[in-house]
């Protein structure tokens, strides 16, 4: 299975956690308690995010905190970029033909 | 959450107004002839479900990927939608276009959705058929044109 952050981003519930440590750094308790499933649950969903490269963990103590490393999602914003830039280029020549296209109907109306 | 559109695997759109009625768009993306001269150069296209065709694309280091698509919904002169899958490669993602009509001008709103399936090494990137196609298609255009 991949370890991305397409990976990553593809649950919801992921997707809250990563929103919930960009805001602060927090110890594994106390992302578990912001949400109904099991803490089992949530550690499963914290390992994929730090297999992921989006969180890391480290311990204070007894304590392990919880901080999101956000640059890999730029990596999924540029390859989406990439398909909007494709798209944009073929809606760009489409326009540009159909404009020809009627600029000779004018000169040769049938 | 305020991050919601940064983590959530959105979809692209593109929308553009077009300055023709509705039926030179339509006929833009479904008639093979026209498409071939903005679009793909095709064998054959029918907006039929069902319908299903292939293209090629030319990767960064001059490897083919080969572009598989099947239709999947037609209501005439309103919407299009087709799969986009790439032969030997994971992922699947789906194309609508779809067309309204306002006092002689076309709004046209593309969605590509399921894109976050691909694979996504550098080499395969829908930027480097780009660069194949809109070279392709820059050059022959003119030509097509000035004729």
């Amino acid at each position: 299975m991949r370890r991305d952050a397409f990976q990553a981003i593809a649950d919801p519930t992921r997707r809250e956690i990563i929103a919930l440590l960009s805001k602060e750094a927090l110890n594994l308790n106390t992302v578990a308690e912001n949400f109904e499933i099991s803490r089992p649950a949530i550690s499963k969903h914290i390992k994929m995010l730090t297999e992921c490269g989006l969180v890391e963990i480290e311990k204070r103590g007894r304590e392990r905190y919880c901080t999101a490393k956000l640059e890999p999602l730029n990596e999924v914003a540029h390859w989406v970029q990439q398909y909007r830039r494709f798209w944009e280029g073929k809606f760009d020549a489409m326009e540009n033909y159909i404009s020809k296209l009627q600029a000779k109907d004018q000169k040769n109306p049938q | 959450m305020s991050t919601e559109n940064k983590t959530s695997a959105n979809p692209v759109i593109v929308e553009r107004t077009i300055d023709a009625p509705v039926e030179i768009v339509w006929q833009a993306i479904t008639d093979k002839d026209r498409m071939k001269e903005w679009y793909f150069n095709l064998e054959d296209f029918r907006p039929e479900v069902g319908f299903e065709f292939r293209f090629p694309g030319q990767g960064r280091k001059g490897e083919s990927y080969l572009h598989i698509c099947k239709v999947t919904e037609v209501i005439p002169l309103r919407k299009l939608t087709y799969s986009w899958n790439y032969q030997g490669y994971e992922g699947m993602s789906k194309v609508t276009f779809e067309l309204t009509e306002e006092s002689n001008r076309t709004k046209l709103k593309l969605t590509h959705q399921g894109l976050e399936t691909f694979p996504k090494h550098p080499d395969f990137s829908p930027e480097s058929f780009m660069e194949g196609w809109t070279g392709l298609i820059g050059t022959s255009l003119k030509n097509y044109l000035e004729k």
